[in-house]
């Protein structure tokens, strides 16, 4: 059952997006992308000071118990703003994962950190094109991790990591200690990095099937974040879009007056909306049995909303859209590495279609 | 239990009770005529336990209930394949407009009693051979006649127009004023002398709507249900009654776990077609499109049922579930390959392939084009500029034909 929003939940959109509207631009998100190293600062700054990254964390961790529904909200806004740290999501991931399957001492010793934002979690469960891999290319061995996570995003300053390794294992890592390497990127705001595990200590989580389980609920999890975000993003678009094509003029009138320039942007109501109906969905399935499979389906048409806004409103910019100044380009970048965080397409298809004929794992 | 949970389980126990009368089985291999005749005992059968008319005024005929009653129990209804799209216009708009607008209370009174009941049915005579989408571009004509009116001219698209008894008319009454002053609103009698009704076969097969030509036709000026001239404000107001109707995110065809079924079982190159990567992302993507809409249509009613308003998002549904219903039946019928051929034009849209198919072109142009339906979101949804229209503001005279 879809939800509406009660007066509490309207008010931390309305907050959040105001206090990101105030303090992220344009020319302050461009040059992240040339330099490695380097996120949002004041994004992490706000999203401290707000209680965002407690909020889906339980209160006797420093969290506000809030869920999916409040953190979803602050994604959108997020994603409007182009301004979300990777750590939105990796560390929202991480804190689940020892929250729902660390022991009382894990949990003491990491969410109170995690919830105020200071410690900083990632998720490394990838092995290249695959992200739930049933041969993880890390290895366990005892209690000892060794190989290389590969393409973690938010990896760059994860102080620590929750990782598929052999076994299937789901293990919990101390990354103090682990050498990373910085990744190259077209959105370097992501500080996606490999990262190496030699001989690394290692805390087991879930083994066997419960570790495979584990990880695909935390990547659902993750995913409704971030389906949240990219629709964000792409409402941004359908908006800039929109403006564009009533102010710019050719042949003697807006170009929103042509049927092929207001269909298209019509076109991109239509996946937006279609998008935020199964992100409110989803976040409100969280804990049913139908959970995965409603945010397989808010995951697809996040990802096609921003993609094919990204597409489009560039398209409809014209020469003006392509070029580094305006940024467009931002929105082009960020609606990839959301499209490839936490797996892409073609696995979610497979996941909601397994669902959907009955042959779920 | 809420009291609308109640009402639902009201609505699913009746519904069942009547499946062995009304169903599917029940209405297999009937003729239009015969089934029409069951529809009727259907429509009486509603009206008798209080499902009929739900959000309309009790001392009209109605239950005097919310809309949200109203769709809680369509929703419910449109499970079983009930006889009962006979009524869907006539109850739908014809009415609804003449029991705000018709001028004689008792007539108005008789009608709407006998039309709740299956007695009776309007239908809705708008479009032109001329002008579908563009309304006021209608060139059927009253004149002056007496004391009352003579109409000449044609309409088309009429569904049910050769079951109806009587029908809401838009006619031009004056030419020489601009397109959408010139028009006023009336109710007819089907049956008057000059009324001629010719069914059109449609590519399906079947004839639901049908052409009517007005050969002099006399009305008397108390058919008249809009000032002269204010025809146009009547007829918006026709479109406009029924915004949130019980909708179907799949288009009014097969729902996707008869696809999923059908490619659990079909082989397509030696392996089960669920397997084919190229099928899979077909249902993925339809599920999420769906999924999506069903999520906006429940929203939407919680919103009537905390007494809000719905947003303008519910105008997605017949636009994007239709489009996603005609490329599913095809890929129905290229999975079942040379076995796709066989077609029985009485089949069900809800649940054969080829049908839903070759009937799906009339989804996207009826209730507004697919073309018309983008135009609303862009310009009345996102305020983007409104196509170039030569016509505006000149005399319908002299608009260049």
């Amino acid at each position: 059952m879809s939800i509406l929003y009660d007066e509490g939940q309207q008010a931390i959109a309305t907050e959040s997006r105001r206090a990101l509207e105030a303090r992220v631009s344009k020319d302050e998100l461009l040059p992240l992308l040339q330099t490695q190293g380097v996120y949002h600062q004041p994004f992490w700054a706000t999203a401290k000071e707000q209680g965002w990254t407690a909020l889906a964390l339980p209160e006797a961790y420093g969290g506000l118990a809030l869920g999916l529904i409040e953190l979803g909200l602050i994604a959108h806004q997020a994603g409007r703003t182009l301004s979300g740290a990777p750590f939105l999501t990796s560390s929202f991931g991480a804190a689940k994962a020892i929250e729902l399957y660390g022991s009382d001492e894990q949990k003491a010793r990491w969410l109170p950190d995690l919830a105020s934002g200071e410690t900083i979690g990632a998720i490394a469960f990838a092995a290249g094109p695959d992200p739930l891999p049933a041969e993880p290319t890390v290895t366990l061995t005892g209690d000892r991790l060794t190989g290389i996570a590969g393409a973690v995003s938010g990896g760059l300053f994860a102080d620590v990591a929750v990782v598929l390794a052999s076994g299937p294992s789901l293990v919990l890592v101390d990354l103090s200690g682990v050498e990373r390497a910085a990744i190259d990127s077209f959105d370097n705001s992501r500080c996606i990095a490999d990262l190496s595990f030699a001989d690394t200590p290692a805390e087991t989580l879930a083994t066997g099937d419960a570790a495979r389980a584990a990880a695909l609920h935390i990547l659902a999890l993750q995913a409704v974040v971030t389906a949240h975000e990219q629709t964000g993003g792409a409402e941004a678009l359908m908006e800039v879009a929109r403006t564009y094509a009533v102010t710019r003029k050719a042949f003697g009138q807006p170009i929103g007056a042509f049927q092929s320039i207001k269909h298209r942007i019509a076109e991109l109501y239509g996946l937006v909306e279609l998008a935020r109906a199964n992100c409110i969905h989803a976040a409100s399935r969280e804990g049913q049995a139908d959970f995965i499979t409603a945010a397989a389906a808010a995951r697809l048409s996040a990802t096609e909303a921003y993609d094919t806004a990204a597409r489009d409103c560039v398209q409809i910019h014209g020469g003006i859209g392509v070029t580094w100044e305006i940024g467009l380009h931002l929105h082009m970048r960020r609606a990839r590495s959301l499209a490839l965080e936490q797996g892409s397409s073609f696995f979610w298809e497979d996941v909601l279609v397994d669902r959907l004929a009955g042959d779920e794992a | 239990m809420s009291d609308l949970e109640a009402w639902r389980a009201k609505a699913v126990a009746w519904c069942e009770s009547m499946v062995p009368t009304f169903g599917k089985a029940a209405r297999k291999g009937l003729s239009v005529e015969d089934d029409l005749a069951l529809g009727r005992r259907y429509q009486k059968a509603k009206f008798d336990a209080g499902f009929a008319g739900i959000n309309w005024p009790t001392d009209l005929g109605g239950q005097g209930l919310g809309h949200i009653e109203k769709i809680t129990f369509e929703a419910e209804e449109m499970k079983h394949g009930f006889p009962n799209v006979y009524f869907g216009i006539s109850l739908g708009m014809p009415v609804p407009v003449l029991m705000q607008f018709g001028p004689d209370r008792d007539f108005v009174k008789e009608r709407v009693l006998k039309a709740l009941q299956g007695e009776e049915i309007w239908c809705q005579l708008f479009s032109e051979p001329s002008g579908g989408t563009d309304l006021a571009g209608l060139r059927t004509r009253a004149e002056t006649d007496g004391n009352g009116w003579k109409i000449n001219g044609q309409k088309v698209w009429t569904s049910w127009a050769q079951y109806s008894d009587y029908g809401v008319i838009v006619v031009r009454t004056d030419p020489t004023v601009a397109k959408h002053k010139g028009l006023t609103y009336f109710w007819v009698d089907m049956k008057a002398p000059g009324v001629t009704v010719r069914p059109i076969k449609l590519a399906g097969g079947d004839s639901h709507v049908n052409e009517v030509f007005f050969d002099d036709v006399k009305i008397s000026d108390d058919h008249r249900m809009s000032p002269v001239g204010g025809g146009f404000a009547v007829a918006l107001a026709t479109l406009m009654i029924e915004r949130y109707v019980a909708t179907d995110s799949a288009g009014f065809g097969p729902h996707l776990d008869l696809f999923v079924d059908l490619a659990k079982e079909v082989r397509l190159n030696g392996k089960p077609a669920i397997e084919d990567g190229r099928i899979r992302q077909q249902i993925a993507r339809n599920y999420a499109m769906r999924a999506g809409l069903d999520s906006i249509n429940v929203r939407a009613r919680r919103m009537m049922e905390a007494g809000m308003t719905p947003g303008p998002e519910g105008s997605l549904n017949k636009l994007v579930a239709v489009r996603s219903r005609q490329k599913l039946s095809e890929l129905a019928l290229d999975l079942q390959g040379a076995g796709g051929f066989a077609f029985d034009e009485h089949a069900s849209p809800k649940d054969d392939w080829a049908s839903s198919w070759i009937n799906a072109p009339t989804g996207r142009i009826a209730g507004g084009s697919d073309e018309t339906l983008l135009n609303t979101i862009a310009e009345r949804i996102l305020g983007l500029p409104q196509d170039h229209r030569p016509d505006k503001g000149i005399p319908f005279n002299q608009i260049p034909a």
